[in-house]
């Protein structure tokens, strides 16, 4: 039977041909470690959301007399829509701290250097892209926490003088949260960011196929590296078949993805859902301890820290810029973090501020 | 090039800052005080003056006491009880506004029976309704509850040192005696209701039912007739058992995912060890 399929393929598309030459032959460096499937893992976990979604899509209703019940609906009735939603809701938190990971690490092996600028500018854009999705789909289950995190977050570019307050009710669609801003967020999530992550994502991979995964700047083979003169696929001095050998790493690090998701499923299924998330939203009512979501404490700290908050928001503005672009500013040819004490410095206190934030955030 | 980027960033910020600082008070009670750093209250006439320098200093702390109340926390506000126009700070204390004043001893249930119907009318029949309508000797609502700073309430307000003040405290007791399973019960329920809010179900029919038959069953106490409470009793008990079998139902079902996604987990798990013993077995 499989024989049968096989063959029948094989005459038609040739398949065993296809999966030779773009599989199999396709090398990736022996001296790759774990962070280099993170990747991928962030991509299924990408996927999880887009199938999860479809699937609440189909019971949830945007529109402020229903949200809130439509969500109730669907956790309390529709059979296993509450585990469609606790998947969507746990696997979204764990896309963010994928996407910082798979960030922190590429930094940290210098693989954005020359030339991988335009993968790295992409991944940039990724992330941002990530972080709307966050943003507007946390509104949509318009309780009092999806509310009041919400006018927190869209409060923030009232920080720019003359433009901000019209930029934020652009935002909202008019002075408070509201069903317009309801809708907006709606399309915004389901219609227009599916769309553009694929088309990024796709950009990404494709650069990333093309020209080849890069080696770990620790690594033996790394010290062999030319200089990048012309374009030619990356050359390893060892290396192993992308079929089955990295895509089993691969798959193993997603089944453990689908683990850790069911884990906090089973233990700790009101991590990402507190007592506000159970209250529907009421404008009238501020509820007394209300935060933004974990991957926004930090900027909104550091908003409420910095007394001239043009200030605040400007050096926010520039680090996106910054790392956005970080590569064409960063142009030598050391890879190797440990041999620039003055950038894995930076980098280091850069990570301490940003965690030191958050819990400030958190516990103040 | 990038120099020159950087340069113009710094220029820029190194204009519009100083500029921008007078921004920063504005900004700050928009972005900071507002919506989320503090409550809003509902901008009252009466609640501004009451709490200033212009109120006799023995009635400056009312407001204070009713934010403290449950009253406050539903959006029973000065006027609902006293009657007057909120929005309007000269005119609210007007009788012309429909400004009632402080009522009288005798009149404070007719005020909280303006809301609170099924309770004055079990009042205005009982005991202490009637010695208050003829003597003005019963209690009125405040004796019990008080008037600004109203608790959510419970079998605790019969007490020995309220209820002795003016006969023994034995009917007293056996009236709390008559109540007491009950109100136990409904206690109970009230308590997992909230520890299901906590893990995450919102349990909305369940809540509304035990709040009404909670209302119903409460507004019994005012009659106070023992015997009335034991004969009725029965009804209540049959009540909160569904309500109590339903929150059941719930805990079930959490207990079900539970283990229904812990089956999950242990799948992957095991996928996740082959996987990577699998991809450890291949030799370039
Ligand atoms: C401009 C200030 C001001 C405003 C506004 C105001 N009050 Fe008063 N109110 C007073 C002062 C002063 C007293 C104290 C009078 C005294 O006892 O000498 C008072 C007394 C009272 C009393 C007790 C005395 C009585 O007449 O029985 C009540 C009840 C009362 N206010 C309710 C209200 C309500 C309800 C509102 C809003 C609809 C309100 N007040 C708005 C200043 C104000
Ligand atoms: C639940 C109804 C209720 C609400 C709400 C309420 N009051 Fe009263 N208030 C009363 C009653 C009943 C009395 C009479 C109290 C008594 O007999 O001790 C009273 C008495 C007063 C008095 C006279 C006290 C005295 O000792 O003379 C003032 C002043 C007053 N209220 C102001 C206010 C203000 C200001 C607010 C809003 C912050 C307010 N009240 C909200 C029911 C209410
Ligand atoms: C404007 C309408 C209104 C008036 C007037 C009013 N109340 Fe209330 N009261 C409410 C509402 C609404 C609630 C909250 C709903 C609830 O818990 O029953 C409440 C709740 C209460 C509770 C707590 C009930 C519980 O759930 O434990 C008590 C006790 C109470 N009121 C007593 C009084 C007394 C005493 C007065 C008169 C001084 C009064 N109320 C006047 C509307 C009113
Ligand atoms: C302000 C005085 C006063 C207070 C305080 C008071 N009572 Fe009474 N109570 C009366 C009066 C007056 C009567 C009716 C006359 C009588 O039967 O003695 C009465 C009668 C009763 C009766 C008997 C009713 C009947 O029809 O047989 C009970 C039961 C009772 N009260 C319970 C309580 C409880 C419980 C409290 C405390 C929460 C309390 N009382 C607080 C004045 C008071
Ligand atoms: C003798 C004391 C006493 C008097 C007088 C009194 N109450 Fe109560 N009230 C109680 C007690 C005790 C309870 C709680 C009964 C229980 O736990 O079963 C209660 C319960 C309530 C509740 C809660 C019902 C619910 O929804 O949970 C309200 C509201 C209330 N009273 C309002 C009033 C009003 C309005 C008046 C005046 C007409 C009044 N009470 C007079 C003692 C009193
Ligand atoms: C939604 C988020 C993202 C997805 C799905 C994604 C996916 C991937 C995948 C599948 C790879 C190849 C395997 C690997 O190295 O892990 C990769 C490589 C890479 N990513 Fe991302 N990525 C995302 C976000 C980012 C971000 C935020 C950045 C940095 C700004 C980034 C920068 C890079 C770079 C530079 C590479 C090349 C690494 C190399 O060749 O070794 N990516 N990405």
């Amino acid at each position: 039977m499989w024989q049968k399929i096989r063959e029948g393929l094989n005459l038609r598309i040739g398949l065993t041909d296809l999966v030779d030459s773009s599989l199999k032959e396709h090398r990736v460096p022996s001296d790759t470690n774990i962070f280099y499937t993170i990747g991928i893992v962030t991509l299924v976990a990408y996927f999880i959301m887009a199938v999860t979604g479809y699937f609440l899509l189909m019971y949830y209703v945007p529109h402020t007399d229903h949200a809130f019940s439509s969500v109730q609906n669907i956790m309390t009735n529709i059979s296993f829509g509450w585990l469609i939603r606790m998947i969507h809701i746990v696997a979204s938190n764990l896309m963010v701290a994928l996407v910082f990971i798979h960030l922190i690490s590429i930094f940290f092996m210098g693989n954005y250097k020359k030339p991988r600028e335009i993968t790295w500018l992409a991944g940039g854009l990724l992330l941002l892209v990530t972080l709307l999705f966050c943003l507007s789909g946390y509104l949509l289950p318009w309780s009092q926490r999806s509310y009041w995190a919400t006018t927190i977050v869209t409060n923030i570019p009232t920080a720019f003088p003359v433009v901000g307050e019209y930029l934020a009710n652009v935002l909202k669609g008019g002075e408070a949260i509201s069903g317009v801003t309801l809708t907006r967020f709606f399309s915004l999530h389901v219609g227009f960011l599916p769309p553009v992550f694929m088309a990024i994502v796709g950009l990404h991979i494709f650069l990333v196929w093309r020209i080849g995964l890069s080696v770990p700047p620790f690594s033996k083979s790394a010290e062999e590296e030319k200089p990048w003169t012309e374009y030619s696929h990356t050359t390893y001095a060892e290396s192993y078949p992308f079929y089955p050998h990295f895509f089993m790493k691969e798959v193993s690090m997603v089944m453990l993805l689908f683990a850790i998701i069911f884990f906090i499923i089973s233990f700790f299924p009101t991590m990402f859902i507190p007592e506000a998330a159970n209250t529907p939203a009421d404008p009238f009512k501020t509820p007394a301890d209300i935060k933004p979501e974990w991957y926004f404490l930090a900027p909104y700290q550091m908003m409420k820290l910095i007394p001239n908050k043009f200030f605040g928001i400007s050096i926010q503005v520039i680090a996106i810029f910054t790392f956005l672009f970080w590569p064409f500013f960063d142009t030598g040819d050391e890879k190797n973090i440990i041999k620039r004490p003055a950038l894995m410095g930076a980098f280091i206190i850069l990570l301490s501020v940003w965690f030191a934030l958050t819990f400030w955030g958190r516990y103040s | 090039m990038r120099y020159f980027c950087f340069m113009i960033i710094v220029v820029i910020l190194s204009i519009t800052v100083p500029v921008s600082a007078g921004y920063r008070e504005l900004f700050e009670k928009e972005f900071l005080s507002k919506p989320w750093s503090s409550e809003i209250l509902e901008e009252s006439a009466c609640v501004e003056c009451h709490t200033s320098e212009a109120m006799p200093v023995e009635l400056r702390s009312i407001p204070q006491e009713w934010q403290l109340s449950w009253h406050y926390q539903n959006d029973v506000s000065c006027h609902d009880c006293h009657g007057g126009d909120s929005t309007d700070a000269t005119m609210s204390m007007s009788h012309k506004r429909g400004f009632t004043g402080t009522p009288k001893y005798t009149e404070v249930p007719e005020q909280c029976g303006k809301c609170h119907i099924g309770i004055l009318e079990h009042y205005i029949e009982s005991g202490h309704g009637k010695a208050l309508k003829e003597t003005g000797d019963g209690p009125n609502c405040v004796t019990c509850h008080g008037a600004h700073n109203i608790q959510q309430v419970s079998i605790d307000i019969i007490n020995a040192q309220r209820c002795s003040k003016c006969h023994s405290y034995d009917r007293a007791k056996m009236m709390k005696q008559a109540l007491f399973l009950t109100d136990e019960k409904i206690e109970k329920i009230d308590e997992d209701l909230k520890q299901l809010r906590s893990k995450g179900v919102y349990p909305e029919k369940e809540e509304k039912r035990l709040f009404d038959t909670q209302a119903k069953f409460r507004t019994l106490f005012h009659s106070i007739d023992v015997a009335r409470v034991k004969s009725e009793t029965d009804f209540y008990t049959e009540q909160l058992d569904s309500i109590e079998a339903d929150v059941q139902k719930t805990y079930d079902q959490l207990a079900f995912r539970r283990k229904f996604s812990t089956f999950l987990m242990l799948i992957f798990a095991g996928s996740w060890i082959v996987a990577s013993y699998i991809s450890k077995s291949y030799k370039d």
